[in-house]
């Protein structure tokens, strides 16, 4: 990581495939790459240290387990930024942006197998009334609980990660993107994972041998969740479900801008456009309508196109096509008044 | 989410100040301090000698009368194989297993195997750490035994 030089110009060349990156986003970006490399050294630190001091509580366990998913966020980030950066090839001619998505559905996979893993793994400890032993542990002629050092150890990694998630979110937004927004999730979370285990160990110290089980069903709970809603929007978005929020929670309001965008200039009729997300950038299909059957001249395209993909530098990959009424065969839905409706109302909410 | 992990630390909590800390779920270091403490050994020169008539002798025999001393806990000994010993540890019908066990014994899910109080070159010549084997999850009882192993028996040799 090179250092802010001095001032260079508007986005200083970075792209993701020919999308040239603003200036904001291209800070942006170089910071989320700086994030993710002080996740990964925090990570190596954080998973050594609870490794050393873990001893037989399952709760320590999960939390350990935890640690270690919690590399293949940040590392799909990287790989993902780098690979979305090259240009499109004749072999790929959409470019490389996919490898964002390929990336989400790998980390998603990993917690939801991790997760399901850990929740048979406590349920069963559970079950089986397994009494977890923990001894003392000895630093020269020093004698203490064993139980001490692992609460300190959660308490040291469990506050880190919360301000890295912090720091992340506000970059995953800005970049619209979704593995480094699963990364500031999971971060965020991570103070669950901490205090589940501290309970759980404290509990162990109380007598109640049930603690550090249901402490750790608690934390592989949340891990198998993660996994899921994951899974879930990594999913959708790899099947060309509709452009969405970079959470996945609501329809992307660009969609409604593009079309709202068109249907100002005034040859045209009516328009509505299909608009999959490609990962950091939009892959859009303008149908418009132009006004009394009259075909539009190659101009009057090439303005539609630029007044379109001037709105935001995630529309750049867009296409204009005239057509004499919106084909419902390729916008499902442009018959019912609803479909309009939720849509912009989906548009309104941002 | 975040009220369960607040009751639970709370449970935690109180419970930690009605009691020693750590505690034992079923109470061994209590029932034995006083009383009797039950240990299991089966021979293993020059850990555990076991002869009929008189009390198992040996290294880690003594260690353990001493340890219950301190316990102010006469030994009640139980002589087996190992296997019919830590099963019998499982089901609380003994406090501790001893028998020449290491670090490399495979009853860890059974048994709450003690720190390493020593380490001596096996007959390979490899290090070996050696354990005794406590009832799983009493941690009173077992950090009480361990403080006692590293504070008064730490890399003694047979």
């Amino acid at each position: 990581m090179s250092g802010r030089g001095p001032a260079r110009g508007p986005g200083d060349g970075v792209t993701f495939g020919h999308t040239e990156l603003p200036e904001e986003q291209s800070a942006a970006l170089r910071r989320a790459i700086r994030l993710a490399w002080a996740t990964i050294a925090f990570l190596l630190v954080g998973v050594t240290l609870v490794y050393l001091v873990m001893g037989s509580s399952q709760a320590m366990k999960a939390a350990w387990a935890e640690d270690l998913l919690s590399f293949i966020p940040p590392v799909s980030f990287l790989v993902a930024v780098r690979f979305a950066r090259r240009r499109p090839t004749t072999a790929h001619p959409y470019g490389y942006h996919r490898s964002v998505g390929v990336g989400h559905l790998v980390a998603a996979a990993a917690l939801l197998t991790m997760g399901t893993f850990l929740v048979l793994d406590s349920g069963s400890g559970l079950l089986a009334a397994e009494h977890p032993p923990v001894g003392v542990m000895h630093l020269g002629d020093h004698v203490f609980w064993a139980g001490w050092p692992m609460i300190g150890a959660m308490v040291l990694t469990g506050i880190p990660p919360v301000l890295l998630g912090r720091a992340k979110m506000p970059l995953a937004r800005t970049l619209h993107d979704r593995v480094l927004y699963a990364d500031a999730d999971m971060n965020k979370a991570d103070w669950m994972t901490a205090l589940g285990s501290v309970v759980g160990i404290l509990g162990i110290g109380a007598g109640l041998w049930w603690a550090d089980s249901a402490a750790a069903l608690f934390i592989s709970v949340s891990i198998l969740r993660d996994g899921i809603s994951n899974l879930r929007v990594a999913a959708g978005a790899l099947m060309d479900a509709r452009a969405t929020t970079v959470d996945g929670d609501e329809p992307h309001p660009l969609t409604g801008e593009v079309d709202d965008r068109l249907r100002a200039l005034p040859w045209v009729e009516d328009a509505r456009s299909r608009v999959r997300d490609q990962g950091h950038v939009f892959h859009v299909e303008a149908f418009v309508v132009p006004r009394d059957g009259r075909a539009p001249t190659l101009r009057e395209l090439a303005e539609a196109r630029e007044a379109a993909t001037a709105l935001d530098w995630k529309v750049q990959d867009l296409v204009v096509v005239p057509v004499e009424q919106l084909p419902e065969e390729m916008l499902p839905g442009v018959a019912a008044a609803e479909g309009e409706d939720e849509r912009r109302a989906g548009a309104g909410r941002r | 989410m975040r009220r369960t992990a607040g009751l639970l630390l709370t449970a935690a909590l109180l419970a930690g100040c009605s009691g020693g800390f750590p505690a034992d779920p079923d109470g061994t270091l209590e029932r034995v301090t006083g009383d009797a403490l039950r240990v299991g050994v089966t021979a293993n020169p020059p850990w555990t000698e076991v002869e009929d008539g008189v009390p198992p002798s040996g290294l880690e025999a003594e260690i353990v009368t001493e340890f219950a001393e301190t316990l102010d806990a006469e030994v009640d000994w139980t002589t087996g194989s190992e296997e019919t010993l830590v099963g019998d540890l499982e089901a609380g019908e003994l406090d501790l297993v001893i028998g020449g066990l290491t670090g490399r014994s495979p009853w860890s899910a059974q048994a709450a195997l003690t720190t390493p109080y020593t380490t001596v070159p096996d007959e390979h010549g490899e290090p070996e750490p050696h354990v005794m084997a406590a009832p799983l999850g009493e941690n009173a009882f077992l950090v009480r035994l361990e403080t006692f192993l590293l504070e008064q028996h730490r890399d003694v040799l047979p």
